[in-house]
């Protein structure tokens, strides 16, 4: 029995019955976890509440914000829900075209990424997976140290299947991502020349060789869930994508203003 | 370099006059009102070629979308406050003055604390501002004026720099009086304002000792000699004034406190997202918006 196998017991059995259509492997997974450990216990030091809120089975959608081209709120949540009482395997719907390489999908694809669109989405849902979305979608990854902790406008197509079969939606939180890697710059021609959505300047990225550019400063982070807020199911088309248009705004202000709230509580950065 | 024309009317023994000659509009408006709250257009004529100032020179306010506040009838202003002196809405006050289409003035509802300062009370209510009670606010909409409400508090005011225009929670009743008298309420979202009095530290013990709700440290306000500690910082400010919302729900709906704060916190997220997009737009502080970009 490896040590994995004896940690996650619960998670490997909660996870068995899951499908696989995407590609999601455990091995993958079991080869990540520690680092994630390490970044979750031991340099980010994450403070997660409303954790129990999520439901014990059944479809959900967490909405979150994010910055940066890697998705370290999205890892972080990952591993959260994989350690918790009652582990639950998390599939985030995330903007992938832009990744070329292949391995690099792959890899993805076998941690539990999907790439966006509706139908995936749904089918998702109908198989009663946890789904975590950061719909503020690639601006965000160009956002500036300048504008930390401003959520950027969601893009409410993101949260229209959820809203067709009536998922509940969860708005969830992050404090220190944006000075964990912190973006000096972002160099749009470079960006465009390179074909990637955007290439930020940290202290750390293109002036360090190989992994040493993937470095984050050890900020203390906080993440917390909200309820959800309930909305009517409509059936009818029109009145549909209103729902959607103002779920989607209601859910980026309660996002800003937890975050509002989380920074004003918060009194040092780093402990 | 600033223009100084606006203050060239204070030396002058009659305001009112100019004022009349200025802004006839507003002076047949409300000349001769005997009004309950204490409203002078003496006094309010004597202060406002300051303000006007502050407006037009010294802040240069971009004031967008002012045709969306109505020019006859009833209407709740909400705003995000800023700055520790409230200047946010004496500036909206002055962009109704002069600004508007038919010139207007808005009446702001404000908390007791200022009432307990010697001389300013009166000030306060002879420029137009009114007490903030319910009863106050509703007697006001019954008047048919426009009242504003900065639903924030005191708390907004004294905002740390770091969390400039990072909204506090709303407090609903706004929304419960709007529902209660069938008022439109119109959203509005100051840029500027939370910059020119930069609050790096609030000593609180002081602030209690004194009997202030807060007690800022500022680049000016405690160390220089007397008016100077009050002089803002020359920032550029953009004030948005939303179109105005119909609720659309009867009066007795305004009990439901589920539905309320709801409403509340819908009309809070909408100025923060406002705030956010325009922040992001900002080139510096001082320069502000340029206007081929918008």
């Amino acid at each position: 029995m490896t040590p994995f196998a004896k940690a996650y017991r619960h998670y490997i059995k909660n996870t068995q019955q899951c499908d696989n259509y995407f590609g999601f492997d455990i091995r993958r997974l079991a080869s990540v976890e520690p680092f994630l450990q390490f970044l979750y216990t031991d340099w980010w030091r994450v403070q997660f509440t409303g954790l129990e809120t999520l439901p014990k089975e059944g479809p959900c959608l967490i909405v979150g914000n994010s910055n940066g081209l890697i998705p370290w709120p999205a890892f972080m949540l990952m591993y959260a829900l994989m350690s918790q009482d009652n582990p639950r395997r998390l599939t985030i719907v995330a903007d992938m075209d832009w990744i070329e390489d292949e391995r690099v999908h792959s890899y993805l694809l076998q941690l539990g990424f999907v790439p966006w669109s509706s139908t995936n989405l749904k089918y998702l849902f109908s198989k009663g997976e946890v789904v975590a979305i950061f719909p503020e979608c690639l601006p965000a990854s160009s956002k500036p140290f300048s504008e930390r902790y401003r959520v950027r406008e969601f893009d409410w197509t993101r949260l229209l299947p959820a809203i067709e079969e009536g998922t509940a939606i969860y708005p969830m939180a992050t404090i220190g991502c944006d000075e964990a890697s912190p973006t000096l710059v972002n160099l749009d021609s470079l960006a465009k020349f390179l074909g990637i959505p955007a290439y930020p300047v940290t202290p750390f990225f293109p002036w360090f060789p190989f992994p040493a550019n993937l470095a984050t400063l050890p900020v203390k982070w906080k993440m917390s869930v909200l309820k959800p807020t309930a909305y009517e199911a409509h059936s009818n088309r029109d009145t549909l994508e209103d729902t959607a248009k103002s779920q989607s705004r209601f859910v980026e202000g309660q996002i800003q203003a937890e975050l509002n709230r989380l920074l004003r509580t918060r009194i040092k950065t780093f402990i | 370099m600033a223009a100084w024309t606006n203050l060239k009317t204070l030396g002058l023994i009659d305001p009112l006059k100019a004022l009349e000659k200025r802004n006839p509009s507003y002076f047949s408006r409300y000349t001769g009102l005997d009004d309950e709250f204490g409203y002078k257009l003496e006094t309010f004529a004597r202060w406002e070629p300051i303000f006007r100032f502050c407006y037009e020179d010294y802040f240069k306010v971009d004031c967008r979308g002012i045709e969306n506040i109505p020019e006859q009838g009833r209407a709740i202003l909400v705003g995000n406050h800023s700055g520790l002196l409230p200047l946010d809405g004496a500036m909206i006050t002055i962009g109704m003055c002069n600004a508007h289409k038919s010139p207007r003035r808005v009446r702001y509802l404000v908390t007791d604390w200022f009432f307990t300062l010697p001389g300013v009370g009166n000030w306060i209510q002879e420029t137009g501002q009114v007490r903030g009670t319910l009863e106050n606010a509703q007697k006001l909409l019954e008047r048919e004026e426009l009242v504003g409400v900065y639903p924030e508090g005191l708390r907004g005011v004294g905002k740390a720099f770091p969390e400039r225009y990072r909204l506090l929670d709303f407090h609903p009743g706004f929304v419960q009086l709007a529902i209660a008298t069938q008022t439109k309420i119109i959203p509005v979202a100051t840029v500027g304002g939370d910059e020119i009095f930069p609050n790096f530290v609030n000593l609180k013990a002081v602030g209690r000792l004194l009997k202030m709700p807060f007690f800022p440290i500022t680049p000016s306000f405690p160390w220089m000699p007397f008016p100077h500690m009050f002089i803002p910082l020359p920032v550029r400010w953009l004030i948005n004034i939303h179109k105005p919302i119909d609720l659309g729900y009867p009066p007795e709906k305004a009990n439901d406190r589920k539905l309320v704060l709801k409403i509340a916190r819908e009309i809070q997220y909408d100025i923060q997202r406002d705030l956010n997009k325009l922040l992001r737009e900002r080139k510096s502080l001082f320069t502000g918006w340029e206007p081929d970009e918008l």
